[in-house]
């Protein structure tokens, strides 16, 4: 960096970045431009595309949607997470690894392929498709990220912490209150914030599995037809851009305190997500 | 009332087709400073887990105070335990840490506060009550959690290698305060270690365990100057082992004859009970046999080597001796004192020893 010479990776860093990020902020950009086209020159600043986002009630209704299930996936899939992790980090039992294997499966699975067999599976079930399929869909996506969160955070717990409590006369129950529990809040938290933004912005499954209620990335894709509507998508689509920033970064500094919080002084084993 | 407060009959412990422990039976006094001494995977900490009721015996029984201690889980049994890691509650200050025991107990929150102060202050940390945790020094922890053990005032305290995360100087200084904290409580400590030297200075009476099974349950010094066999005199501190030909029965006790050393008589009493079942061996410590320095000196018996290695540790040196007819090097330690020389290598020695100053072991 100090040598006088181009440093070409450097160079190929900033080139890259550029190319991931730039369209992002065209988005806020085209949100603030006063013009029902989006295309440049820049026509002025307006809020205009803002204040109309309220008006819509299919807009807002599309939202609460997004809201129950990103919140119901969110508690569900920490839940089952926890119990995983707790295992895969604590106990020794036959088949582990295989069943650790088909927790983690989804990561890799195509979506596609997850949203229709999961379509295929609700109809010839008879289930008629609601809110509740999608959030289905959500926790088994979401499920394995919560996982390898709390995994982390059960894995830097210091195993003699818990035999402490239990040996200075607390009982399992009153020991995991006590000790596991203030111990892994900061991976919970980490967790419940991951999967609650997995599933808000999650497009396929919801598309396939949505009833008459549909989510915000589901109503934001049906109304790409009207070119009207551009700008005040490109508004919304602001505020849930700066939502998702908010709230990545706030799960990576709890799930950094909690690897820092639960030992007096151990390093960071656990990747991040 | 008997004076024995811990029972281990015939205790086991088995891990899947690993033998952790077999057959440990021993009886532990009341006050008693007991240590648990092995190399590691030797099956102490699994033992002292059984005692607190963290493992549970595969078969074999463990009687606190008289009673059984069969399905009576950890947190109901009366001992308590300090962590090889220490354990403190990372979220937790030190005060909260060292009460933590006192939650179920019917004490006033006053009581409560008094009785943690009261703990700190045994272990010299009173005013620390509303440090954080996480700004205590490894040392500063280790007191942490005996104060933190030692409010309940259990009939057992179990410490799990308790000093060997603390560097040297502080260990041989938590060495003697553990000492003096145990007189002054009086509560039975027992003590897992792999360190002799702490083992030795510590306890009243120690059990060396070797895979899973007692060798000898036996008071530092016995175990030092008469070890069972030549395991655990070679755990034990330093010992020269030289082969023993013949033994044969004299009027006044034992006829051995020597390796490089010639016949010598010895009592009875320097040789293990049923001497002609097994292979023996003759050893001697270090500081058993002596250089001499003055040609006046007449020693009992006395032989020549040579010297092949020193090593000078200020206070002692170390010879490593070759004798003529001896197949191995032998160790010899002198004190440095005044005026005394200290001899190159490949010079030669006179050295001197006595018969009383050998023992025989089994192999």
């Amino acid at each position: 960096m100090f040598n006088k010479r181009i440093n070409w990776l450097y160079v190929y860093l900033v080139i890259y970045l550029i190319f991931l990020y730039l369209p992002m902020f065209l988005l806020p950009m085209f949100a603030f431009n006063d013009s029902t086209t989006i295309a440049f020159p820049l026509k002025g600043f307006t809020f205009k595309w803002f204040t109309l986002l309220p008006e819509i009630d299919a807009m807002i209704q599309s939202v609460y949607n997004s809201l129950i299930i990103a919140i119901s996936t969110s508690i569900i899939a920490t839940t089952l997470g926890m119990c995983a992790a707790r295992a895969w980090a604590r106990y020794q039992f036959p088949g582990k690894s295989g069943i650790i294997g088909l927790i983690m499966i989804p990561l890799v699975l195509p979506e596609i392929v997850v949203a229709v067999s999961l379509l295929v599976v609700l109809l010839n079930f008879g289930v008629t498709l609601n809110l509740w399929t999608i959030v289905l869909g959500h926790v088994l996506i979401a499920t394995p990220f919560c996982t390898a969160i709390l995994t982390s955070a059960f894995l830097n717990l210091d195993e003699s912490l818990e035999e402490a409590s239990l040996d200075l006369g607390e009982t399992r129950f009153t020991t995991f209150r006590l000790v596991v529990l203030p111990l892994v809040t900061p991976g919970i938290i980490a967790s419940l914030i991951i999967a609650f933004m997995i599933s808000l912005d999650e497009f396929i499954i919801a598309f396939f599995l949505t009833g008459t209620e549909p989510t915000l990335p589901v109503y934001l894709y049906s109304q790409l037809r009207f070119p009207a509507k551009l700008p005040i998508v490109m508004s919304l689509g602001t505020i849930l851009l700066m939502l998702s920033l908010i709230l990545v970064t706030t799960a990576e500094y709890f799930r950094r305190r909690g690897i820092h919080k639960s030992s007096l002084d151990q390093k960071d084993i656990g990747g991040t997500l | 009332m008997s004076n024995v407060i811990i029972s281990l009959q015939n205790v086991s412990k088995y891990f899947g087709k690993i033998v952790a422990l077999e057959n440990f039976s021993a009886e532990i006094f009341k006050g008693e400073f007991f240590s648990l001494l092995g190399p590691s995977g030797c099956g102490k900490t699994t033992l002292l887990r059984t005692i607190a009721g963290l493992e549970e015996p595969s078969s074999g029984q463990v009687f606190i105070d008289g009673q059984s201690m069969e399905g009576t889980p950890a947190n109901i049994r009366p001992t308590n335990m300090v962590f090889q890691s220490y354990a403190i509650f990372p979220h937790m200050t030190v005060g909260e840490n060292v009460g933590f025991g006192l939650r179920k107990k019917n004490f006033t929150q006053e009581e409560k506060l008094k009785k943690v102060s009261e703990s700190l202050e045994m272990v010299g940390l009173d005013g620390y009550q509303n440090r954080a945790s996480n700004t205590l020094s490894g040392g500063q922890r280790q007191r942490v959690a005996l104060a933190r053990a030692l409010i309940l005032q259990p009939k057992v305290l179990l410490l799990d290698e308790p000093l060997s995360a603390l560097d040297k100087k502080l260990r041989e200084q938590m060495q003697v305060e553990l000492r003096r904290l145990q007189r002054a409580v009086g509560i039975t400590f027992i003590l897992v270690t792999h360190d002799q030297e702490e083992a030795l200075i510590m306890s009243d009476r120690i059990a060396v365990l070797f895979d899973g099974l007692v060798e000898q349950i036996a008071s530092p010094q016995e175990l030092y100057q008469k070890p069972i066999n030549q395991k655990v005199a070679n755990f034990i501190g330093v010992m020269n082992f030289l082969k023993c030909y013949k033994i044969s029965k004299s009027k006044n006790g034992l006829t051995v004859d020597i390796e490089g050393l010639g016949k010598a008589e010895i009592k009875s009493s320097q040789a293990p009970d049923g001497i002609n079942s097994d292979k023996l061996s003759v050893g001697f410590r270090p500081e058993m046999l002596t250089i001499l320095f003055d040609e006046k000196q007449k020693p009992e018996r006395e032989t020549f080597g040579e010297v092949i290695d020193v090593s000078y540790y200020g206070d002692m040196t170390f010879y490593d001796i070759k004798i003529n007819d001896i197949e191995k090097n032998i160790s010899i330690s002198m004190r440095n004192t005044a005026g005394r020389p200290v001899l190159k290598r490949g010079e030669k020695a006179r050295i001197g020893w006595s018969s009383e100053s050998i023992i025989l072991l089994k192999n």
